[in-house]
């Protein structure tokens, strides 16, 4: 839906983040017990959110702007955590998986909301009515 | 994007289904922690693998049991005693048991949280749906 729209494409992207992020938290979590396991986290949202500036365009002056299509991709990786590490191998902390689930939620709620509202800007805008 | 959040959920099921394999091996042990001759069982777990590639699940793997020497209990009356008045007892510590049963429950909370908090996004985002 809207996905020209960048607000709406952002917003899906950092969504994609917070989901992707949640399923990785639940395997680690689901992994907590498993020897020899190492535990995965994808990259913050600014890294992983990258802008390509369009190509073929030209700028004749500097204040012209072509925010070119973003897109987002997040790898899971293996994570070095020091001192969680448990004699067969396994470095998964619950406390540390609690809480990256807790932060993947707010963000996948904070880009629900931004959907939301930005829907609603364009509804009123469409509808005349406010 | 529903689709990742569906495996979140089956990585946390998978996770729920391999502590509860656990647990109940426990209490297998502590139900027969007076039984001569038996040696205690032992799951560990494994990734699950498809195709060569790590799926992000977990399972129990195979059981083992504890090779541990069983104890020699003195108990002449005891009917299984051999002629010096010896039986071999069972090797399950119930302290281990007790432990062990509290992490799988530790464990197996951990992914039920995970599951419900996969399930509450996927409602918030079907909720965009509503007006």
């Amino acid at each position: 839906m809207f996905e020209n729209l960048k607000i709406f494409s952002m917003a899906s992207a950092l969504a994609q983040h917070g989901a992707t992020r949640q399923t990785v938290v639940a395997e680690n979590i689901a992994n907590a017990d498993t020897p020899g396991y190492r535990a995965r986290d994808v990259a913050s949202f600014a890294d992983s959110y990258a802008s390509r500036p369009t190509t073929g365009l030209q700028a004749t002056r500097p204040g012209h702007r072509f925010d070119g299509e973003a897109s987002y991709s997040a790898a899971p990786r293996e994570i070095f955590r020091p001192g969680a590490e448990s004699p067969n191998g396994n470095n998964v902390s619950i406390e540390n998986e609690i809480f990256a689930a807790a932060e993947a939620s707010s963000d996948h709620r904070k880009a629900l909301a931004v959907y939301r509202s930005a829907l609603t800007v364009l509804r009123t805008s469409i509808s005349g009515q406010s | 994007m529903s689709d990742l959040l569906s495996s979140a959920k089956h990585a946390a099921m998978s996770g729920m289904q391999a502590q509860a394999d656990r647990l109940r091996h426990t209490s297998e042990n502590i139900a027969n922690a007076d039984t001569p001759g038996y040696r205690r069982k032992i799951v560990s777990f494994e990734q699950v693998v498809e195709g060569g590639r790590s799926t992000g699940l977990v399972e129990a793997g195979d059981v083992r049991l504890d090779r541990t020497d069983l104890p020699k209990v003195f108990d002449p009356s005891h009917p299984m005693s051999d002629e010096t008045g010896y039986y071999d007892g069972s090797n399950v510590d119930l302290i281990i048991e007790i432990a062990d049963a509290r992490e799988a429950q530790r464990s197996y909370e951990a992914n039920l949280k995970m599951f419900g908090q996969a399930r509450e996004m996927t409602r918030n985002l079907y909720d965009l749906l509503k007006r």
